[in-house]
């Protein structure tokens, strides 16, 4: 039995969890106990809050959600400043965190109210169009309504910080340090381009932090290996290079023709605007979790499958007593195993299609552990007030419409949404790549090259954000791009140019599979124009 | 009678509803989107504080049309008069003091105010970042999509066309005016050029010369906070402005400069400037999060006037160049349009005749 202290995993199976400093910081002026290293909201999680904010219109409770500074649903006051990410923030002795938008706080907010009736009495968009005819109304209704809205409070302190600007150029900038950015730096580095890997996060690895678990694919891309060894074993190649420089909690923000900004946190105190100039760009800034469609779906408690494991697996922090896994895939397997392992039940996996997603071993590990997976069910919705106490899923007909009838009510404290990711493409359309949806990629893409370049010439493309696949293939990508990076800014020589054909054929067969014939279908139809052999 | 109109914009948009409450049979081309060009970029500043009187006139009338096309259109623009302040330093002193005068002359209820009146507005500037103020009581700020949205619908329902994403061409052939949209010949006796920055190339097109300066501003927005920014502040020193939306995000911007092509990319510099501008003249907005930004074009007609009225081309009138003052100016720019093609002059838009 796994043991918990203060909502946190003390011992795991897999995971050492290395906690610093007991310090207390201040939640609504109320103290609550956190250790040094351990972000804000994965303080206020572990120590029971699940309000964490209101939603901008209609007071509704929002929770802890991504974990990964993308959803805005963990937006507190900190220390005075308004509007900051608690995923993204370390908790300091002594520090002051505040609710917003919620009277007199989220969690007990009077507005909330709101939920109940405007839908009746101001439907979406009807400020526009209601009590408009009269000058006095019209005046009377835009004073009330900057009463209710905005965010956070306006900020009550100047935030002390430095920040200075550098300015750096460099050969090659790999934007994101997942399996295919780490990938990049090391093939465009080992044969001599300068390259800067910047992630956002404090550690390298991207995802595969989270990936406790062995992986599959081909023997040469380290199959057996588990996903958390394989960040370590990447990231000790990329320092082992010396024209690479990494730059860790470094976020880009845009590309401006060629030109990226970001900003590098140094400390609490200090941080640093960078303008980098690079020859050549790699995105490789991964992706994140579709969400689905059911009621309350918006609810503290109702998760995605990387919200859930960054919370267990790199904070330590129990989500729950009880779980639903929507989804079958692999993710939704594995993470129902993880679950487990960390003491936490599992109540069912729903699966819409009529089989089980995922790859059969990771299926009937978790079957053996007594966990149902219902085929052919879909959530209906969460059930629960300010956070989840339930959910209903119902069976489903030939045209994925539910049965009635076949409603079933699933007691359980937080659902995970494991439907699938999409492609983190902001920056590139932001660059002003030419994008495209295409499905089977998981969502919208850029057009590419063969070698991972897209219609803005020196970008490119590597790993999930490049379409939907896994860690190997986002590491065979980050080599080729890496590889023609390199030699088509003069690096390398032959041996590189032998080297980038050879990594081609080797995804080529990577894909060959049954697997990846929906990769194939998907990459025919993002292939940039001048590509195409007619 | 019919005529067309080229580009959905405030002033584009605000001639056809003029003109389809006199009857007219009025078609609207916009080549992208409604909003696509400077009426859905820019920041709603909307006051009377210009240095010469056909445009305060112009003003003037603008802000009353605001009050009567919302309650006509029954749609609410989200205008709030809550001031507009034009704050500089030392050097600009004298110039800001002149203005003033010579708006007061003009009946503008605008007073010369210290550093401090403006902190009374908005306690967290930074009286120290600037010497002197003019604040003009009765401007404000308005959403510019719901402007252009309600226009919109206020045209539709008088049976107006609008059609979007649909450039247009315009042709003389002989002295009939043509223009060629949706694979279509629309034989029309007007055509109204209200292209914004894209005017230039429209007026090439039936052979007259316009030469408006075309200008790229930046701006963008932080995160949303509490309304408490009540004034719309313009820094005629540093050409920093900003405002509060209803929504709450602070929108800010810098001043355009002119430029050669028309495209709408943001700057790594922009970001860079304003940040530091900004953050001089509202300590407190250090830390605050930039949610997005965009840039926008615009166009300049002579010695920074705009251009409104027909040209040597019988029909084709200009409606252009309002710089960055559209809101402020193009609703009773667009009356004015309409009366002249109903009555055959209109004394208000007199003196931008092309």
């Amino acid at each position: 039995m796994v043991k918990i202290e203060h909502g946190r995993l003390q011992e795991h199976p897999i995971v050492d969890f290395k906690r610093g400093k007991e310090v207390t910081i201040y939640f609504n002026g109320q103290p609550i106990k956190a250790y040094e290293g351990e972000t804000v909201a994965a303080a206020l999680y572990a120590a029971g809050v699940r309000v964490f904010s209101r939603s901008f219109r209609w007071h509704r409770p929002r929770g802890f959600f991504c974990a990964i500074g993308k959803c805005s649903a963990c937006m507190m006051e900190v220390d005075g400043i308004p509007n900051v990410r608690t995923c993204k923030v370390y908790v300091r002795d002594g520090m002051q965190v505040r609710t917003q938008s919620g009277l007199p706080d989220a969690e007990k907010d009077v507005f909330s109210i709101f939920d109940d009736v405007i839908d009746r009495v101001f439907p979406h968009g009807s400020h526009y169009s209601k009590f408009t005819t009269s000058k006095k109304a019209r005046d009377f209704m835009v004073k009330r309504m900057r009463k209710f809205t905005g965010f956070g409070n306006p900020p009550r302190a100047v935030f002390q910080g430095k920040a200075e600007v550098e300015e750096i150029e460099t050969d090659v900038l790999v934007v994101g340090g997942g399996p295919g950015g780490m990938s990049a730096a090391i093939n465009a580095g080992k044969y001599g381009a300068k390259v800067l890997l910047v992630d956002e996060n404090p550690f390298l690895g991207g995802q595969l932090i989270k990936q406790t678990h062995r992986f599959f694919g081909s023997a040469k891309e380290r199959a057996g290996t588990r996903g958390i060894r394989i960040a370590g074993i990447l990231e000790e190649e990329l320092n082992n290079i010396e024209n690479i420089e990494v730059r860790k909690e470094t976020r880009v923000f845009g590309i401006y023709n060629g030109e990226a900004g970001a900003y590098q946190r140094l400390n609490d105190d200090e941080g640093k605007l960078l303008r980098i100039r690079a020859k050549k760009i790699v995105v490789a800034t991964g992706a994140y979790e579709r969400t689905l469609i059911f009621e309350n779906n918006d609810l503290p408690g109702v998760y995605g499958a990387g919200g859930v494991q960054t919370l267990m697996n790199v904070y330590g922090i129990k989500p729950g007593n009880t779980g639903l896994i929507v989804g079958s895939g692999n993710v939704g397997l594995i993470l129902t195993y993880q679950l487990m392992q960390a003491g936490v039940n599992v109540a069912a996996i729903v699966e819409a299609m009529p089989r089980i997603g995922g790859y059969f071993v990771h299926a009937a590990k978790v079957r053996r552990l007594g966990v149902p997976i219902y085929v052919r069910h879909t959530i209906l919705k969460a059930i629960g007030r300010k956070s989840v106490e339930g959910a209903v899923i119902a069976k489903l007909d030939d045209r994925w419409q539910p049965i009635p009838g076949t409603e079933k009510e699933i007691k359980c404290d937080f659902i995970c949404v494991a439907v699938g990711l999409s492609p983190t493409h902001e920056l590139l359309y932001q660059a002003g790549c030419e994008m495209k949806f295409v499905p089977e990629l998981g969502g919208i893409v850029p057009l590419r090259s063969k070698f991972n370049e897209t219609s803005v010439k020196g970008l490119y493309v590597a790993g999930d954000v490049a379409g939907i696949e896994e860690a190997t293939a986002a590491i065979m990508e980050g080599r080729i791009v890496g590889i023609h990076a390199a030699v088509t800014l003069g690096y390398g020589g032959e041996e590189a140019k032998k080297e980038l054909e050879e990594a081609v054929r080797e995804i080529e067969e990577f894909r060959s599979g049954p697997f990846g014939e929906r990769i194939v279908n998907g990459l025919k139809k993002c292939t940039l124009e001048s590509e195409v052999v007619s | 009678m019919k005529v067309a109109v080229i580009g959905g914009g405030v002033a584009g948009l605000s001639a056809a509803y003029f003109l389809a409450k006199s009857g007219v049979d009025v078609k609207v081309f916009e080549q992208k989107y409604l909003l696509y060009g400077a009426s859905g970029r820019n920041s709603g500043g909307l006051t009377l504080q210009f240095n010469n009187e056909p445009l305060i006139r112009l003003a003037k009338r603008t802000l009353e049309l605001y009050d009567s096309i919302q309650s006509e259109v029954g749609f609410n623009f989200l205008l709030r008069k809550d001031g507009y302040v034009k704050i500089a330093s030392e050097r600009d002193e004298a110039k800001l003091k002149e203005e003033v005068e010579f708006q007061r002359r003009n009946g503008v209820n605008v007073e010369l105010v210290e550093p401090e009146f403006v902190r009374v507005l908005f306690p967290d500037i930074n009286t120290s970042a600037f010497s002197v103020a003019s604040y003009f009581a009765d401007g404000g700020v308005v959403f510019p999509w719901p402007v252009v949205w309600g226009l919109a619908k206020g045209c539709r329902e008088l049976g107006v066309e609008v059609y979007d994403y649909t450039p247009a061409n315009v042709e003389l052939k002989g002295n009939e005016l043509i223009v060629k949209a949706n694979g279509e010949s629309y034989k029309v006796d007007y055509v109204i050029n209200a292209a914004g920055a894209w005017s230039n190339e429209i007026s090439k097109q039936v052979g007259v010369e316009l030469g408006n300066k075309v200008y790229k501003e930046e701006i963008c927005v932080t995160e949303s906070l509490k309304p408490y920014v009540d004034p719309y502040v313009m820094d005629i020193s540093t050409g920093v402005y900003f405002s509060q939306s209803m929504r709450g995000e602070i929108v800010g911007g810098i001043l355009g400069s002119e430029t050669t092509t028309l495209e709408t990319k943001a700057s790594l510099d922009f970001l860079t400037s304003y940040a530091k501008r900004i953050t001089e003249l509202v300590p407190k907005l250090r830390g605050m999060a930039i949610l997005r930004q965009w840039a926008g074009l615009y166009d300049v007609g002579r010695n920074g006037m705009p251009v409104i009225g027909e040209t040597k081309v019988k029909g084709f009138i200009q409606l252009n160049g309002f710089g960055r003052h559209g809101m402020s100016l193009a609703l009773a720019a667009g009356e004015g349009v309409a009366e002249l093609i109903m009555k055959g002059r209109s004394s208000i838009i007199e003196p931008f005749k092309p």
